[in-house]
C-alpha cells in the first residue's frame, strides 16, 4: 500500500508540473494550429533565467519564476510577431513551414545557450531542496509539493483569464475560428502574439518549478517538448482542461509503470497510453466531455 | 478539390527539385574528388578522425575529452612529435550527438571523404559499438577512448583497439577484492541505466555475484535521465539490501542518492560503478548526500602513474574545471596516437594497425598494451580502484597500498549524520 501511495503521489505531483508546460503548448496550438517544437527550448531558456537570477542575485527559484515568466513572455511575443506571423501569409511549397521554423528557433536557442553556458550540467541547490514530509509512510518532497500547488494556481488563473477577460475571450474566439473572429473585430494577429507570449510564460513557470528538483543542461528542451506533445494529444489539442488531465495521467502512469513493471520501461507506459488514446479516442480526453 | 490538386502538384515539384539537387550534388561531388586526388603529395597532413558527443545530452563529457585531446596535442607539438617526415598530424573532430545513426554517418564521412588513417573517440558504448562496426567493415583502425561495453572488443574485430577504457564488467576488479575482504555483503542490490554500458556492467556484476554464491535481492534497470527515482528506490527499500551497486551517469547518480536520503533509505555501503559517481558535478549536485558514497574508478588525479597529477593541474588551470577519468582517457589516447603514428612504417591503414598492435606505452592511464585475453581482442588490461567521498573529497580507499584515506564501513545512517 505504501508503495502504491508513493507511486501515485509522486506521479501526481510531477504530472501537475508537466501539465503546466503542456498547457502553454496547447494554448499556442489552439490558436495557431501548429505544434510549437521550440516549446521545450523555451522551457530551457526560462530555467537558465532562473538559474542566472539565483547565481547573480541569490533569488530563490520561486522568486526567479517571475522575471523568467516576464522574459519568456517577451521572447514569445517577439518570436510570434517577427518570425511566425511573417510566414502565415506567405504561399510556399510547404504548408508546414511554420513548424519547420519552430525547429529552427529551437536549434538556435539551444546553441546560443550552449555558447554562453557550455554543456555543463547545472543545478540550483536551495536549503529546502531535499526537504521532505511524511504522509504516513509516504515521503513527499517539499519542492515538488510547492511546485504542484503553484502549477495548479497558475492553471486556475489562466482559466479565469480565458473565461472572464476580454483578451481571454478574444483568444478563445481566435482559437475557434480565426476568420470569424477577424470579422467580429478581433485583432487576430495581435491575439496570436499575446497567446504565444502567454504560452511561453506558462512554459517558463513550469521550467522554474522543476529547477529545484531537477537539473539543467542546454539540450533539456527535447525532454519537455516530447512530454508536452504527448500530453497535448492525450488531452485533445487546444484544450486546457484536457492538458491538466493529460499531464496528471502521464505522471501517474509513468510512476505506476516504474513501480510495478520496471523503471527501464517508464517511458514505454506513457507511450502505450498515447497510442491507445490515438487509436480509441482520437480527439483526446476532451472528446469525452463533449459527448 | 482545387486545393488538393495544388498540393499534389506542389509535392511533385518538390520531388523534381530534390532529384535535381541530388543530381547536382553527385556531379559536383564527383568533380571535387577528381580535383583533390593529384594535389595531395608534398605536405598533406596525416588525418586522424575523432568522433565525440559535442552536442546532446553527453556534450559535457565530449567537451572535456576534446579539450584534453587538444591539450595533449599542443604538448606533443611542442615536443616535435606531431610532424612525421614533414607531414603533420591533423585532428578532425566530428560530433555524434550521442546518437548511433549520427555516429555511423560521422565515421563513414571521416573515412570516405576525409580519408583519415585512424579513427578515435567513441564516448557512449552504443555509439562506440556502431563506430567499431563501421571501422571493422571499412578496414580502418579504430582506437576507442571511453566506450566500454564488453562486447565491443569481444567480437574478434582486429581493427578495433581499446586501450584507456576497461571492459565494463572489469571496472569492479578492486571492488570485489574489497567485498571479499571487508564488506562481506549479505543482501546485494543492483540498479543500472538501460544503456549498453549499464547493462554490460550489470551483467559482469551479476556473474561475479553468482560465482561467489551471494544473494542478489534486487536487480533493475532504469531509463537514464529520469526525474523521479522514488518508485524504484521504494521497491528496493522493501527488499532491505545491505549493499547497493549502481551504474549511472552523473546527474542520475546525484538524484538517486538525494532521493535515497529523502526516503530515509539506509544501507551499509552504496557503491557506484564508475561513470557518474566520481565526478565533481556529482558532489556539487548531490550536496551532503554524496558523503560516504563509494565508487569503482579507472583513474584519479592522485594515482601513481607519471604525469597524472600534472595533467589534472594543467587542465584546471586552463579550463577552470576539474577533469575526471574521461578527460584522462582522451589525453592518454592522444599520446598513444602520436606514438603509433611515429612508429608506423607508412600511413596505410594496415601499417597503422600493425603499429597499434605493437604498442607498449606508459600513459597517465597506466601502461597500454593491446593484448588478446579472456575472449577480448586488442584490449589493454585495466587497473581499477575503489574511491569514497569523505569530507567532500574523493579518496582512494582500495587497494590499500594505493590508499589516500581509510575507508568508512558501514556508513552512518542518514538520521545519525549531523
Amino acid at each position: 500500500m505504501t508503495l502504491f501511495g508513493q507511486a501515485v503521489i509522486s506521479g501526481f505531483l510531477l504530472g501537475g508540473m508537466y501539465a503546466l508546460i503542456a498547457i502553454g503548448m496547447t494554448l499556442i496550438m489552439g490558436v495557431m494550429k501548429i505544434i510549437n517544437l521550440a516549446h521545450g527550448a523555451l522551457v530551457m531558456v526560462s530555467m537558465y533565467v532562473v538559474y542566472v537570477c539565483y547565481q547573480l542575485w541569490g533569488f530563490d527559484p520561486y522568486l526567479g519564476l517571475f522575471p523568467a515568466m516576464a522574459a519568456l513572455f517577451l521572447l514569445g511575443c517577439f518570436i510570434q510577431r517577427y518570425m511566425i506571423n511573417r510566414l502565415v501569409h506567405i504561399e510556399s511549397i510547404l504548408p508546414e513551414n511554420q513548424v519547420l521554423l519552430t525547429v529552427g528557433i529551437m536549434l538556435v536557442l539551444t546553441e546560443i545557450v550552449r555558447l554562453i553556458f557550455k554543456s555543463d550540467y547545472r543545478s540550483v541547490t536551495t536549503g529546502y531542496s531535499g526537504d521532505t514530509f511524511f504522509l504516513g509512510d509516504i515521503s513527499v518532497n517539499v519542492p515538488m509539493a510547492i511546485g504542484f500547488v503553484i502549477a495548479m494556481a497558475f492553471t486556475y488563473l489562466l482559466h479565469l483569464f480565458l473565461t472572464r477577460t476580454d483578451i481571454g475571450r478574444s483568444i478563445r474566439a481566435t482559437a475557434q475560428d480565426r476568420d470569424a473572429a477577424l470579422y467580429m473585430g478581433v485583432n487576430a494577429p495581435r491575439i496570436t502574439v499575446i497567446t504565444f507570449g502567454l504560452g511561453s510564460a506558462l512554459a517558463a513557470a513550469g521550467g522554474a518549478l522543476l529547477l529545484p528538483i531537477f537539473y539543467l543542461w542546454p539540450d533539456i528542451g527535447h525532454l519537455f517538448t516530447a512530454k508536452a506533445f504527448i500530453i497535448t494529444i492525450l488531452g485533445g489539442m487546444g484544450s486546457t482542461m484536457g492538458a491538466i488531465f493529460g499531464g496528471l495521467t502521464l505522471g501517474v502512469a509513468e510512476s505506476l509503470g516504474a513501480t510495478y513493471i520496471s523503471m527501464g520501461y517508464k517511458d514505454v507506459v506513457g507511450l502505450i497510453i498515447f497510442l491507445l488514446v490515438l487509436l480509441f479516442l482520437p480527439g483526446g480526453f476532451r472528446s469525452l466531455t463533449k459527448r | 478539390m482545387l486545393g488538393k490538386k495544388k498540393r499534389f502538384m506542389g509535392s511533385r515539384w518538390l520531388c523534381s527539385l530534390l532529384v535535381a539537387v541530388l543530381a547536382a550534388g553527385l556531379v559536383l561531388g564527383g568533380c571535387a574528388k577528381k580535383e583533390e586526388a593529384p594535389a595531395g603529395k608534398a605536405a598533406e597532413p596525416i588525418k586522424v578522425g575523432i568522433i565525440l558527443p559535442l552536442t546532446g545530452t553527453q556534450a559535457m563529457f565530449g567537451e572535456m575529452e576534446k579539450n584534453s585531446f587538444l591539450m595533449a596535442y599542443e604538448e606533443l607539438k611542442a615536443a616535435g612529435k606531431t610532424t612525421i617526415s614533414g607531414r603533420e598530424i591533423q585532428l578532425l573532430f566530428e560530433d555524434d550527438q550521442s546518437k548511433q545513426d549520427v555516429a555511423k554517418a560521422a565515421a563513414e564521412k571521416l573515412v570516405n571523404r576525409d580519408r583519415v588513417v585512424l579513427l578515435s573517440g567513441g564516448y557512449s558504448s552504443a555509439c562506440t559499438n556502431v563506430i567499431a562496426g563501421s571501422a571493422q567493415s571499412m578496414g580502418i583502425p579504430f582506437l576507442i577512448v571511453t566506450g566500454s561495453a564488453d562486447e565491443i572488443t569481444r567480437q574478434g574485430w582486429q581493427w578495433v583497439f581499446r586501450g584507456t577504457a576497461a571492459p565494463a564488467s572489469k571496472y569492479t576488479g578492486a571492488l570485489w577484492e574489497m567485498m571479499d575482504k571487508v564488506i562481506k555483503p549479505q543482501r546485494l542490490a543492483l540498479i543500472y541505466e538501460n544503456t549498453d554500458f549499464g547493462t554490460s556492467s550489470a551483467k559482469g556484476f551479476r556473474q561475479d555475484v553468482e560465482k561467489r554464491g551471494l544473494n542478489l535481492v534486487f536487480d533493475q534497470a532504469y531509463e537514464a535521465g529520469a526525474l523521479d527515482f522514488k518508485p524504484m528506490l521504494a521497491n528496493m527499500k522493501k527488499t532491505n539490501p545491505d549493499v547497493i551497486f549502481a551504474v549511472s551517469y552523473v546527474m542520475d547518480a546525484a538524484l538517486i542518492v538525494k532521493q535515497m536520503k529523502e526516503l530515509d533509505f539506509n544501507v551499509n555501503l552504496f557503491v557506484g560503478g564508475a561513470a557518474g559517481y566520481t565526478m565533481p558535478e556529482f558532489k556539487q549536485n548531490a550536496g551532503d548526500a554524496a558523503e560516504y558514497v563509494a565508487s569503482t574508478t579507472l583513474w584519479i588525479p592522485n594515482v601513481a602513474w607519471p604525469g597524472a597529477r600534472e595533467y589534472f593541474d594543467k587542465y584546471v588551470a586552463k579550463f577552470g574545471k576539474e577533469p575526471d577519468y574521461h578527460g584522462a582517457q582522451a589525453y592518454a589516447t592522444m599520446y598513444i596516437i602520436a606514438d603509433v603514428l611515429n612508429r608506423a612504417k607508412d600511413f596505410t591503414p594496415e601499417s597503422v594497425r600493425q603499429a597499434l598492435k605493437a604498442t607498449d606505452l606508459m600513459t597517465i592511464m597506466g601502461p597500454i598494451k593491446f593484448e588478446d585475453w579472456e575472449g577480448y581482442t586488442n584490449q589493454s588490461r585495466p587497473t581499477t580502484y575503489v574511491v569514497q567521498w569523505l569530507k567532500g573529497r574523493l579518496e582512494v580507499v582500495w587497494p590499500t597500498e594505493a590508499k589516500s584515506a581509510d575507508y568508512v564501513f558501514p556508513v552512518p545512517k542518514w538520521r545519525e549524520r549531523k
